[in-house]
This record gives structure tokens, C-alpha cells and sequence, in this order.
């Protein structure tokens, strides 16, 4: 018998007055035990809301409408509270995206496993601190963090303690929702691994949930793929790779690629060995207005932030120096805490360098004093954010933010700056841009108020855009749209380009330069293609490695 | 330039869901009324404010017309009795409404005022005067308030209402400037306020455009807040006899009807009258809070809107 039958399950949400919308739409699946089963969707198909019904972590305004959920021959929605609870040990459990921050700060772990232990009482007292060891050492974690309080580890060790946690019940299934997605590249690829392993020797049943099918691809034996709260696709990974059959899986799949390969293409962007790149059906007519003229120097920079209470001086930049020439496109790629982003700042004048100098054209970046000397500067250097979510002010009309910069950088006013506004919404490709223009940011998609973040940077008619991970909140589906448009703008406007990520895919699609970081030494740069062709460091290697392929063997 | 001469340029195509004032006033007020304890509370202030307006129509006597007997109980001709020098109760609590409602309302609103000038500023910058503001603020907080008010209200012993407001002003801002930083030192470090520096707004322009719309609910709240200290405070004070005693106010009321002993006389509507106002002043405030957590979020707003 099946471990996990669900059955036509419906989970709404409601939303007052009777009316409801309908999450999960009559999904029916069955999971036998030991399986490890991958749920795919992006964000907005249900899957998570599937996940917290499965484990019976549904909080109001989400119900179970209908349908029904049965672990092991009984149905669970009939459970009590109290029977949840005990159930736990032996039953069902999950490990959360914020499991990391799950820990308890003023308790030590061993303190965390022993309330585990305590509440369930199936570890007799006298084995309890040798079982807590041996389950930290099953997430491949040194006794020695049982001592510990949750703040001196790191994320990735946080998050192996809360799945270590969830193990020590011995659950029979175990729901990951994204794990590993809060989680740096690096640190990803080996908490996944750990999972695998632990999923293959302790014979539990997972199901792994991610808005990542590469990732998914990589682990799983069977994948569900969830489009609007329906499973539109149920196959073994195998075949999803070499058949997908539903288009909502081709599509996705479609924008995966190899950062190695000599040509790499997703949809509508494609870019080959020599560095040519097609950009495919450009949106508006190419109308250079301010090509770049000014290269970024940077010399010999670092940055070090003085010593917290505890620790050291952190050194996040040391002696970096490269040349951004006008109409570049470069790629500042590393892990977290590879001192991308204090780069970012140290150009845009948001901070000052420690030593070391950075000019654009005769304006010393470093030695800009006061605001309006800033304002100076932005009116040529904008920037583009990583989250689209927080980088616009919830009050404000499209319009407003798009004109501000116009009204501050340029001399417009009036009807003028409408017209702008317009145009650039139509450049940006939110199109009709008049309807555009008078919404509020909650009312647009992610992929929406990131073109609007994008256009707020074009206001100014800028000469260099430092785009610090302009996609990484985005669904795969949407990146590669937001991705063409800047390589568009640059393609068409000759704006340069300081693109930040650590996503070496995307770097290889629109950047020519590339420059690898770690922990705030340059490693490696060159050519894009010819880096990521041929790595000579180390650190390149396992930054590939991590890059989710689902072809690969 | 003469952009209104040029015929090239067409007229951009009218934008739509541009918000203009009126309706953004409208909207507010719509967003409180969608909430039934906030509701309650709006019809409570506003029966108030026109009970203070048109307290000449609605009062039966003249509230200082001293011509009636004496310590009267409840009758058909003076339903709340009259006082001990032959005043009429009822006239003196609905006259009573026109000073202590204004200097509740005004009294709050330069406190709020005050408040978000210091609070939003002290906030936002990162610099060493902060400090200053700081020690300021704390003084302020730790200083007893209600010494604090007698020892001015003695000292400008004039007694108009004008010193009352600005006693109850000196003494009712910090606790607000104090909140209102907290809730701007956590706005600062948002991405969109990075992108308002970059879009080169003066930092007055992202402090009062950017930040303060943020915290509109805390705002509302804070004036509704320091409006209820503000009615108790000037009550506090005319009851010690601090401010003008032939003013009517229902703190002045307090006053008269503790100095002529009408707890032992049986007239105790006297003393409970003007209280039970004050205290209903209080909760019209307080309820209205209940609605104000939408102003700020559009998302709510929207959610309760169309329910």
C-alpha cells in the first residue's frame, strides 16, 4: 500500500464574505514509501500551500475544501491537534525555507534536541546525548556545535541542525520546502547532497518542493510539476528531462543552460563562443541617445569595516582593481561575502574605499564630498536592485517614481516629464504604458516592478547601470525576459554595465568581461566566454558546479 | 520655452488612477469607516464636534446665567440640576464641549506636529546631533509631566487657554517623537529609500515624501494618542485650578463642583457629568485607532474595501 495517497485535495483560501480562491485544485497523487518525490512550480502555483496541507501546517485563511489526505491508510484532516503532535514521531514532518531561523537563539542545540527528546520521550534518558550526537553527525556537523547557541553558526549549519531536528523523530516523510533556497550558492549544493544522502541511507520518504526544476532534477527520482494549483505534470525525472510532455514544463526547462557550453541560449537571448549576441524581436527602435563616455577606474581598492564587538576587522574588498570602458558589460560574480556588493557600493559613492581610488572620467568617486557631488555622480552611475519587491515605495504611482529622477536629472516639467515617463515605461516594455503609469507597486508582478526598478535607473539618462542581481528574486520564466531588456538597453543606449551576481549563467548571457570574486580578491578575469570555458581557479569550478543543470548525468 | 506654443508635441494620453488630495482624503477616511469599532468611533467624535459647534442652539441657558436657585437636583427645567451658584448643569456640559474638544484637538495636533518634526529628523539622520536630540527627548520622558505642568501653568499664570495647549504641548511630544524615530530608523535602511537617494531627492523630500507616508497609521494613532492626553491633561489642570476659572470647560466644571463640596451636598451628576464626557472623548480616540492600521498599506486597504 501506498504511504501517501492524496485525493482530489482542494486547499482555498478565504478571503471573507464566502468568497475564496482556490490555491490547490483537485490534485490527486500517490507516494509510495522511500520515495523521493520533487514538486516544481513557480511562485504562485500552490505548491507550498500543498506542502503545509500535506504535514497539516495549514493556517487560516487557508482550508482544506474538499478531497481528502491519507498517510498510511488514515485520513489526516480527521487527526486532532494533539494526535498531530504525537504522530510527529514516526509520522510526518517538515523542514521549512526559514528553518534556520527556527532555532531558539538563548538555547544551546543540544538544548533544542533535548526538548525534542523530552516531548516525546522515545530516546530513554541515558542515551539522549549520545543520540543528539550521532544525529548532528548525520548532517555531516561537528559534535562540538551541540555547545553552541544558533547565533555563532552559520546559515547553512543552522538549517543542517533544523533538518538534523526534524530527523531525530524518525518521521517516515519529510516535506522540504525550499531548503536551501535562503541559503548562499555554495552552501546550497552541499546541504542538497546532505539531503540526498540522509533521504538514500535513512530510507524516509521526502518530498522536496522548489521553484527550481534544476535543482530538483538533480535530486529527485520522480517529479510533480504544479502549474495554477494544478499538477500538470507527474513523470519520473528521467523522462521529464528527455520528454517533458506539458508546455508549462517545456518552458520551463527551456531556460536552463550550461554556462560552459560554446552556445548558450533561453528564450529570446542567446549568446555564442565569439561573445555575438541576438537579441531576439527588440521592442523599440534602437535610438542612441547617450552612448557611455566615461570608463569606471578602479584601483587598487579596498574596503575594510572595523571590528564588530566580537571578531575582527572584516577585509570585504582588498586591493581590487579593474576598468569598466564605456559600452562594457561586465560580470562581478562570487558567493556571499565575496565583497560583490561593497563594490557596488563603493562605485555608486554609497560608501567610501579604506584605500585605493575610483574615478569616472574626472570625477573621483572616492573623494566625493557632500550631496550634491553625489548627485552628480547618479545622474550618470544609477543603479538597478535585486529585490523588486522592496526597491519601490509601496504609496507611490509608477508615475511618481519614474518621475522623480526626470524632474531632478533632467531639466523637464510639467507635461513634458509624462511624456517621458511614457516613453520610458514603453522602452521598459510595460506597454500600454498609460495604465502602467497609474498603478501602484502591489498591483504589478514581480517581473513588472523589476522593468519599473530598470526604468527608474533609465530616468536620468545615466552612462553606467551597476545591476546588483537584477533577477535573483525572479521566477525562471520571467529572468530571461528582464535579462534580454538589458542587454537591449545597452545594445541600443551604449550604456556600460556592471552586472553583480552569482548566478554564472545569466553572467554568461549578457556580460563580454568577467570578473570572479572571492572573499574580496579577485581570482580570476577575463573574456566571459573563455573563463567559464576554460576556469583556471578552483573557485570558478565549484561556483559552476553549483549552477543547477538538470542535464547533467 | 514656450512648451503651450509648440504644436508638435501631442497631448500625453491621460494617465489613469491619479490620485488627487480630496481623494486621498476621502479614501482615508473611507479605509477607518471600513471598520466597525473605528466606525463607532467616528460617529462618537463627530457627535462632539457638532455638539461643540452648535452648542448655542442645542444648550437650553446661557452656560454663566447665574439667575436659577441654587443647588437644584434634576428637574423638567434642568434636566442635570444646577450648580451651587445657579448655573445650569446641562448648558455648562454642552458650552463645556467647545473648549475641551478644541484644545484636546488642537493641543494633539501641534504635539503630533512636533512629534514628526523631531521624531522623523532625529530618525533619519546619522549624525552626532543626534545625540543631542537624543538627550533632549529622554529629559523630557523622564521628567514627571504633571509637575512639570503645574510649575509652567503657575508660572504663566495667566491662565488663557493658550498657555494651557502650550503646556500640554511642551510637556505631550516626546513619547511620539521617541515612536515615530524608532519606526524611521527601520524605514531608512529600505532599498526604496537607497533608490530615492539615487534618484537625487533632497532628504527632506525622502523623509516627508518617501518615509512619513510609510507611517501614516503610526501617526494618526499618535495624534489620537496625544489628543486623549491632552483632554485629561487640560482637565487636570483646571481641576487644580491652574487655568481660567470663569472659562466653561468641563475641566473648570470639575473644578467648581469639587470646590462646593457636591458629593456631600447629594449632587454627584455634577462631578460624573464632565467626567463621563472626558472619558467618552477618550474612547471615541481610542476606537478610531482600531482603523487606522490600513492607512499605511494598500494591500489592506484594498482587502477591506471590498469587503
Amino acid at each position: 500500500m501506498s504511504l501517501l495517497t492524496v485525493d482530489d485535495l482542494s486547499v482555498v483560501y478565504d478571503q471573507g464574505h464566502g468568497r475564496a480562491v482556490e490555491a490547490v485544485k483537485r490534485v490527486g497523487f500517490t507516494l509510495e514509501q522511500g520515495e523521493f518525490v520533487g514538486l516544481v512550480g513557480e511562485s504562485g502555483s500552490g505548491k507550498s500551500t500543498l506542502g503545509y496541507a500535506l504535514t497539516r501546517l495549514s493556517k487560516p485563511p487557508a482550508r482544506i475544501a474538499g478531497g481528502r489526505i491519507l498517510f498510511d491508510g488514515s485520513d489526516i484532516a480527521a487527526l486532532s491537534i494533539e494526535q498531530v503532535r504525537t504522530q510527529r514521531q514516526g509520522g510526518f514532518a517538515m523542514v521549512l525555507q526559514s528553518g534556520m531561523n527556527a532555532l531558539n537563539p538563548v538555547r544551546t542545540i543540544r538544548n533544542h534536541f533535548m526538548d525534542v527528546f523530552a516531548a516525546h520521550g522515545h530516546v530513554p534518558l541515558g542515551a539522549r546525548a549520545a543520540r543528539a550526537e550521532e544525529l548532528i553527525a548525520k548532517v555531516e556537523l561537528p559534535a562540538s556545535v551541540l555547545a553552541s547557541y544558533p547565533g555563532e553558526l552559520s546559515g547553512g549549519m543552522r538549517q543542517r541542525v533544523s533538518i538534523a531536528l526534524a530527523l531525530s523523530l524518525e518521521p517516515r516523510m519529510i516535506v522540504f520546502d525550499e531548503p536551501t533556497t535562503a541559503l548562499d550558492v555554495l552552501v546550497q549544493h552541499a546541504v542538497m547532497n546532505t539531503i540526498r544522502q540522509l533521504q538514500a541511507t535513512e530510507k524516509f520518504t521526502a518530498i522536496l518542493i522548489s521553484h527550481d526544476l534544476g535543482v530538483v532534477l538533480e535530486a529527485t527520482e520522480r517529479v510533480l510539476v504544479m502549474h495554477d494549483g494544478v499538477i500538470v505534470e507527474d513523470a519520473p525525472s528521467r523522462r521529464i528531462l528527455s520528454a517533458p510532455e506539458h508546455p508549462y514544463t517545456r518552458m520551463l526547462l527551456s531556460h536552463y543552460g550550461d554556462p560552459r557550453a560554446a552556445e548558450v541560449s533561453v528564450p529570446g537571448l542567446s549568446r555564442r563562443a565569439s561573445g555575438e549576441v541576438s537579441v531576439a524581436a527588440p521592442t523599440t527602435t534602437p535610438s542612441p541617445r547617450r552612448a557611455a563616455r566615461e570608463p569606471i577606474v578602479v584601483s587598487n581598492v579596498s574596503k575594510v569595516y572595523p571590528a564588530r564587538r566580537r571578531g575582527a576587522a572584516v577585509r570585504a574588498v582588498d586591493d581590487v582593481s579593474f576598468t569598466l570602458e564605456p559600452g562594457m558589460s561586465m560580470a562581478l560574480v562570487g558567493a556571499s561575502g565575496s565583497g560583490k556588493s561593497t563594490i557596488a557600493k563603493l562605485v555608486t559613492g554609497v560608501e567610501r574605499p579604506t584605500a585605493g581610488s575610483i574615478a569616472f572620467g574626472d570625477l573621483r568617486i572616492d573623494r566625493l564630498h557632500g550631496r550634491r557631488a553625489l548627485k552628480r555622480l547618479h545622474a550618470d552611475v544609477q543603479m538597478v536592485f535585486q529585490d523588486p519587491y522592496a526597491a519601490l515605495n509601496p504609496l507611490h504611482t509608477v508615475e511618481y517614481i519614474l518621475s522623480r529622477p526626470i524632474e531632478n536629472f533632467v531639466e523637464l516639467r510639467g507635461r513634458e516629464v509624462r511624456m517621458r515617463v511614457l516613453e520610458l515605461l514603453e522602452t521598459v516594455g510595460l506597454t500600454p504604458a498609460a495604465t502602467f503609469a497609474g498603478r501602484l507597486p502591489h498591483q504589478l508582478s514581480g517581473g513588472q516592478r523589476q522593468r519599473v526598478v530598470i526604468a527608474r535607473a533609465l530616468a536620468s539618462d545615466p552612462q553606467v547601470i551597476i545591476a546588483d542581481e537584477p533577477v535573483s528574486m525572479l521566477d525562471m520564466s520571467l529572468r530571461a525576459g528582464v535579462l534580454a531588456l538589458l542587454e537591449e538597453l545597452r545594445e541600443n543606449r551604449g550604456v556600460s554595465m556592471l552586472y553583480i551576481t552569482h548566478d554564472l549563467l545569466s553572467a554568461r548571457l549578457v556580460t563580454d568581461r568577467i570578473m570572479v570574486l572571492n572573499k574580496g580578491v579577485v581570482v580570476e578575469r577575463g573574456d566571459t566566454a573563455d573563463v567559464l570555458q576554460r576556469p583556471q581557479d578552483d573557485y570558478t569550478v565549484r561556483l559552476l558546479d553549483a549552477v543547477p543543470n538538470p542535464a547533467r548525468p | 520655452m514656450t512648451t503651450t506654443t509648440d504644436p508638435v508635441t501631442p497631448d500625453p494620453p491621460v494617465i489613469e488612477g491619479r490620485g488627487n488630495p480630496l481623494r486621498v482624503v476621502a479614501r482615508a477616511i473611507g479605509t477607518i469607516w471600513s471598520e466597525p469599532k473605528a466606525r463607532f468611533g467616528v460617529i462618537l467624535l463627530t457627535a462632539f464636534i457638532l455638539l461643540a459647534l452648535f452648542a448655542p442652539l442645542i444648550a437650553p441657558y446661557d452656560p454663566h446665567d447665574g439667575s436659577f436657585p441654587h443647588s437644584q437636583d434634576g428637574s423638567a427645567a434642568h434636566l442635570l440640576g444646577t450648580t451651587g451658584v445657579g448655573q445650569d448643569v446641562l448648558s455648562q456640559l454642552i458650552w463645556g464641549a467647545r473648549v475641551s474638544v478644541s484644545v484636546a484637538l488642537i493641543a494633539g495636533l501641534l504635539a503630533t506636529l512636533v512629534a514628526i518634526a523631531v521624531g522623523l529628523s532625529w530618525g533619519y539622520v546619522r549624525a552626532f546631533w543626534g545625540e543631542a536630540v537624543g538627550f533632549i527627548v529622554n529629559l523630557f520622558l523622564v521628567i514627571p509631566s504633571l509637575p512639570l505642568m503645574i510649575v509652567i501653568a503657575a508660572y504663566l499664570h495667566s491662565g488663557g487657554l493658550a498657555v494651557i495647549v502650550l503646556v500640554v504641548v511642551v510637556t505631550g511630544w516626546a513619547w511620539g517623537a521617541r515612536v515615530l524615530r524608532s519606526q524611521t530608523q527601520t524605514l531608512r535602511s529600505r532599498d526604496f529609500v537607497t533608490a530615492a537617494k539615487f534618484s537625487g531627492e533632497s532628504p527632506s523630500r525622502i523623509v516627508f515624501r518617501e518615509i512619513m507616508p510609510n507611517m501614516t497609521s503610526l501617526i494618526v494613532a499618535s495624534f489620537f494618542g496625544a489628543a486623549t492626553a491632552a483632554i485629561l491633561a487640560e482637565a487636570g489642570l483646571e481641576f487644580l485650578g491652574l487655568g481660567d476659572p470663569n472659562t466653561v470647560s468641563w475641566g473648570t466644571m470639575l473644578f467648581w463642583a469639587q470646590n462646593s463640596n457636591v458629593l456631600l451636598t447629594g449632587q454627584w451628576v455634577q462631578l460624573f457629568a464632565p467626567g463621563f464626557m472626558i472619558a467618552l472623548f477618550a474612547v471615541s480616540m481610542t476606537f478610531i485607532n482600531f482603523g487606522v492600521d490600513g492607512l499605511s498599506n494598500p494591500r489592506l486597504r484594498e482587502r477591506t474595501a471590498k469587503r
